[in-house]
């Protein structure tokens, strides 16, 4: 029986001209996307694996110089793509895309994509996850809504139930049907996107992908058939095909459009950021006052030496086994990862508690839990960019430390010419960043993992409720 | 007054009506009987100007309907089988709009009022919104607005079927009236005893073609049924 | 008979409730649309009143700190002394430019989320200008804002569509378009009369509640230049909706069900907001590509890393250009002064050819979406309201454009100083250059918008024709 109906359905849909030529448009534009990406995600890892090296061979061959100086001239971080952001771009426009690992200084990622393109960009970006998050569910509601109310409006729902048809029988055999007429769609799409996924990455990239591939892929079937049982509930208890469509349409409109903006002002409401001036403010007063606000630098550098002293057992510091100069310039730079520490986390756990809104918000609008979840798997949310940014500043804080203890360990006090060469400069490692592994990213995406879940269990047990219900 | 002359019309080359010559004089009341698909719709459409006919000309009060469109619709009404009248709009407020756009005259209410209870429609019911009416009263709607236009000309498409048989014999009575008053009337029915008892004469249509013209005085109910069935069989 | 018509819609939505929960919808929309538009304006405004307080705050310390250090009761060292101008221009007196937000600010929120509005400009070299944003979180950029443009662009149109996608076809499966028809009435006048009235209560109530959204949000229509920007904003929504009505008009004449009517006016929707766009900001992007950041990064540094190699043999050809510093090369600081300028000179003018082909590849960029936002009246209409609430990339450009005119100006005023070796006075910080906005000539502007304004009236007339003449064959009798 229900294979029947599957098969009905399925027929129906292949004659019709509107779902082929509809199908064909998304198609073309979820392959045109995915090679768009595909291009993007080669070029811009060729770059910043050349700039990688560059930067590091630059900091080989910085020549002889202090290591203060050489803490100055610092190196630059970038950020690796992971080759799944081909399909979802997620947040990598709107984060800069480098940072500076400097002396005394935590540096934010500089030079957002975004900023160097035309307005038009806000309107809408052809990417993989455009297509998948708003054009097919829009392709589902154009092809469900008339499934119950039409068939009701030509008179053969009649039929059907006359023939001892069940109405959620009937109703699972449609959503079959339009899932097995949408798969002529996906599947190959997902094979072509496969395709394209293996031929860009390297093997090691390539072993992680796969698994974040396929959890993507179900979070996006999810929440597409959350949107076949909900077009299907509202084509069942519809007065009209004409009222079914509007509110599908409304629906779509709601979860796509506006809720995602709309949160993103509650968020920031609910939640305020600091405006960057106010924060450089803070973090300068911080690092020149102390944390406490009464520690002025110059009283720091007076305790440490009087402590030194007294370590020591001397009574000036030109007369310590150690240079002073590294020693007070290592406090400083303690002292000043405490002050960014405290204001960074203050800040990115304002940005966790508007991630929190919108992860919440899901429960209004399907489409946050899947964009959340698609992009985490793609390695471009917000979480990943700061596992990044911690990392590099991480670095910059090693390397840092090793420049002061070298100054505070081999330069003579009355030494001003004290230089190290390449050979010192090798001894810092490169920096090699580990991306987070599944279960990390996972464990971030448990409430969107969940909604998801809940919004199709729910759209599937209306969709039979509204069935069971539906007027003849 | 309504005039066919050599009328026909044609879709994608299948004829839908052959040409047809009728003319029904004022006081007249012309019956088009025939299975469905005969041409009868089909014809009171051309009258209408809502379809543009592939040859001759149909006239009303003799005024071409395709050369002077608004002029000839001035002085002929529509009933169809349904009278689709605004559902979120009172009986009252919906006769108000089609005459105001039908006719030169402004009514008051009390006019307008006087030609619903005219026309039947029980006292109260005018101001009640039409989703709440039966069929018989939409019919009755329809009718008003008719008489408040002062049709020179009826075209009624199957007005009386689902009607019962006591709101079907009012709506004969009504078109009685408006048939004494001096109106053309063609209507197309399936209703044999009403074409007998409300028409001066029938019209027996298949395939698109006239097949046969009576009086209706000169023959009883039996003999028309007779004719009719004669000329459906092939 | 006009004027029925209109009663008569006017009666039959009244009745329907239809009219006054969309109404309400707009109402609701444009309320929250503009107060998150107030609100952004607000945060900017603030913003730039703490950066001139402070930078008021620190020129009374400096002048305070000069005394101090004239009467003896301080000795700082030279690269902090309040006297030595290299000090001052480069770190100490560093001055806010600021472009303030525009009269219509907070109607468009546009891309101003996404650039920064002031810069902390001193002596030192003009990359300082390329990393100033505001902090937002990135999700939020991805998203977008919910301001009245946003409402304008997407949802103005929906609701026009939910109020016109079944204009005659719904009278038509209602059976009412024959009983009309049937009286004298013209389908191009009932079609228009019933379209126009829509019209005109949509436009009146997004007028209205624009304009009362505006002054609630603070904007000040008394401002120079408000008024016309204002107007040209309710044109521009006027056309929009207008041509939405048109095609609402044009598809209902193609005399299909309400239905296909809805599938068809929902398509054209998409087509126009969001995958014309999409698309044209592809090929933009591809025809005209801007290199990468990070290989303006790696120029500037391998720059950076020449200029340092040859130091020496730079510091002697910026004397043999400027002659007027060789007098103050024996005192260090001044040198070090020169030394600073003389590589900034070198790095501006060895980075600049990088940064300028950002600038020429975004310019043919902005071109090329001039010319080609004919093809989709939302970006059309999304160019002009940025455009009038200066939230775009043009006005941002000439903020730019003045900003280095000051950076230049600000050098000027400091290297004779820096060259003569002057100790500064109270004086000299009260005369500093100070920096003011002066707005984009209004005549561009106008005339952008203007082109966008014809570009809409245009496609609505264009859809209007299609529509009269596909009117004329509507099949009344199916």
């Amino acid at each position: 029986m229900l294979a029947t109906i599957v098969r009905k359905e399925f027929t129906e849909m292949m004659r019709d001209g509107r779902f082929r030529s509809s199908a064909a448009i998304t198609m073309a534009l979820l392959l045109g996307a995915f090679a768009l990406g595909w291009q993007h995600y080669s070029e811009v890892n060729a770059q910043h694996e050349a700039a990688r090296k560059s930067t590091r061979q630059d900091w080989l061959h910085q020549g002889d110089k202090n290591p203060h100086s050489a803490a100055h001239y610092g190196v630059y971080a970038f950020k690796p793509k992971m080759p799944l952001s081909l399909v979802d771009h997620g947040v990598d426009p709107y984060v800069g895309v480098a940072s500076w690992l400097e002396a005394h200084k935590q540096n934010e990622f500089r030079f957002k994509p975004a900023q160097d393109a035309t307005a038009i960009q806000r309107l809408g970006e052809m990417t993989g996850a455009t297509v998948l998050q708003l054009l097919i569910p829009m392709l589902i509601v154009l092809l469900t809504f008339p499934a119950f109310s039409s068939e009701r409006e030509q008179g053969t729902l009649r039929q059907l139930l006359s023939l001892g048809v069940r109405p959620a029988q009937l109703a699972w055999g449609k959503a079959l049907g339009i899932a097995l007429a949408l798969s002529v769609l996906l599947v190959p799409a997902t094979l072509l996107g496969s395709a394209a996924l293996a031929l860009s990455a390297d093997q090691g990239a390539m072993a992680a992908s796969w698994p974040r591939a396929a959890i993507m892929a179900l979070g996006y079937l999810a929440y597409f058939a959350f949107f076949v049982a909900i077009s299907l509930a509202v084509s069942a208890v519809a007065p009209s095909s004409r009222f079914a469509l509007v509110a599908l349409l409304g629906v779509w409109i709601f979860n796509g459009l506006v809720v995602p903006k709309a949160v993103s002002d509650i968020a920031r409401l609910l939640h305020p950021t600091p405006s960057a001036m106010e924060f450089a403010r803070q973090i300068e007063h911080d690092i020149e006052n102390g944390i406490n606000g009464h520690d002025t630098t110059d009283q720091r550098a007076e305790e440490l030496k009087q402590r030194l002293l007294k370590q020591y057992n001397v009574d000036s510091v030109e007369k310590l086994p150690v240079n002073f100069n590294g020693i007070r310039m290592q406090e400083g730079e303690e002292h000043g990862n405490d002050v960014f520490d405290k204001h960074y986390t203050a800040l990115w756990q304002t940005f966790e508690r508007q991630r929190q809104v919108h992860e919440l918000a899901a429960l209004a609008a399907p489409v946050l839990a899947v964009r959340s979840l698609s992009m985490s798997m793609a390695g471009t949310d917000f979480a990943q960019h700061a596992h990044f940014a911690k990392a590099a500043e991480e670095y910059r804080r090693v390397l840092n430390r090793k420049m002061n203890l070298e100054i505070a360990h081999h330069q003579k006090p009355d030494d001003s010419g004290f230089t190290r060469g390449e050979d010192f400069w090798a001894t810092m490692p490169d920096f090699q960043y580990t991306a987070p592994d599944l279960a990390w990213i996972l464990s971030r995406q448990r409430l969107s993992l969940a909604l998801l879940a809940g919004w199709m269990v729910a759209s599937l047990v209306a969709m039979a409720a509204a069935a069971g219900k539906m007027r003849v | 007054m309504l005039e066919a002359q050599n009328l026909s019309k044609t879709y994608s080359g299948t004829p839908a009506l052959h040409p047809l010559s009728l003319k029904i004089e004022p006081g007249e009341v012309y019956c088009l009987l025939g299975a469905n698909g005969a041409g009868k719709t089909t014809t009171i459409n051309l009258f209408l100007n809502f379809i543009e006919p592939t040859s001759g000309t149909a006239l009303v009060n003799g005024l071409d309907v395709v050369q002077q469109p608004l002029e000839s619709k001035r002085r002929l009404a529509y009933i169809p089988e349904q009278v689709m009248l605004y559902r979120n709009l009172t009986g009252l407020e919906n006769l108000e709009y089609f005459t105001a756009l039908g006719s030169t005259e402004t009514f008051s209410k009390g006019q307008l009022l006087a030609f619903l209870d005219e026309a039947g429609l029980p006292a109260g019911a005018a101001e009640k919104r039409v989703s709440t009416y039966s069929k018989g009263m939409r019919q009755k709607v329809g009718i008003a607005i008719a008489s408040a236009k002062g049709a020179k000309a009826l075209l009624l498409d199957e007005p009386t079927s689902g009607l019962d048989p006591k709101a079907s014999n009012e709506f004969s009575a009504l078109l009685k009236r408006l048939s004494d008053g001096g109106a053309a009337i063609l209507m197309a029915t399936h209703d044999l005893f009403r074409a007998k008892e409300t028409g001066t004469r029938v019209g027996i249509m298949k395939h698109g073609r006239m097949m046969a013209e009576l009086r209706t005085e000169e023959f009883g109910h039996a003999d028309l049924e007779r004719v009719y069935l004669e000329h459906m069989h092939d | 008979m006009l004027f029925n018509i209109i009663r008569n819609d006017w009666r039959n939505l009244r009745a329907d409730r239809s009219l006054w929960i969309i109404g309400a919808l707009l109402a609701v929309l444009i309320g929250y649309g503009v107060h998150n538009g107030g609100a952004w304006v607000r945060f900017q405004q603030d913003t730039l009143t703490q950066a001139a307080e402070e930078e008021a705050g620190r020129l009374t310390l400096i002048k305070t700190s000069i005394e101090s250090a004239n009467a003896g009761r301080a000795n700082p060292p030279s690269w902090r002394d309040p006297r030595n101008p290299f000090a001052v221009g480069n770190t100490q007196a560093a001055h806010y430019v600021s472009m303030p937000p525009a009269p219509l600010a907070a109607l468009a929120v546009g891309q101003s989320d996404l650039l920064p509005y002031y810069f902390k400009l001193s002596l030192k070299s003009r990359d300082t200008l390329l990393g100033n944003d505001e902090i937002e979180n990135p999700v939020h950029l991805l998203s977008g804002r919910f301001d009245l443009a946003f409402v304008i662009i997407y949802l103005f149109p929906l609701l026009v569509l939910a109020l016109s996608y079944n204009l005659i076809s719904s009278e038509k499966e209602d059976g009412t378009l024959a009983m009309t028809l049937s009286q004298p009435v013209r389908l191009g006048t009932l079609a228009w009369g019933k379209a126009g009235f829509r019209a005109l209560f949509i436009l009146a109530l997004s007028t209205l509640i624009s304009l009362a959204g505006t002054l609630a949000s603070g904007v000040n229509l008394s401002a120079a230049g408000a008024s016309p920007r204002f107007l040209l904003w309710v044109a521009v929504v006027a056309a929009y909706g207008a041509f939405w009505f048109a095609a609402a008009v044009a598809v209902n004449a193609l005399g299909r069900s309400s239905a296909t009517n809805a599938i068809a006016l929902a398509g054209l929707w998409l087509g126009f907001v969001l995958l014309i766009p999409a698309l044209l900001n592809v090929t933009v992007k591809a025809l005209h590509p801007v290199p990468s950041r990070v290989e303006l990064i790696q120029a500037m540094r391998v720059a950076s890393d020449d200029i340092t190699r040859q130091r020496s043999q730079l510091m002697a050809k910026y004397l043999e250009d400027h002659p007027e510093f060789a007098a103050a090369t024996d005192d260090s600081m001044a040198q070090y002064a020169i030394r600073t300028a003389a590589i900034l000179d070198e790095l501006d003018r060895r980075v600049q050819p990088v940064l300028a082909t950002f600038d020429e590849q975004l310019t043919l960029q902005q071109a090329m979406v001039d010319r080609y936002r004919f093809l989709s009246p939302a970006i059309l209409v999304q160019s002009a309201l940025y455009d009038l609430a200066g939230t775009n990339l043009y006005r941002y450009r000439h903020f730019l454009h003045l900003t280095e005119q000051f950076h230049a100006a600000w050098r000027t005023h400091f290297e004779p100083l820096i060259a003569r070796n002057v100790r500064l006075t109270p004086a000299h910080i009260n005369s500093l250059p100070r920096f003011h906005f002066q707005e984009e000539p209004f005549q561009a502007v106008f005339t952008r918008t203007t082109a966008a304004l014809a570009g809409l009236g245009l496609s609505a007339l264009l859809a209007a024709a299609l529509s009269a003449w596909w009117l004329r064959r509507y099949p009344v009798a199916a």
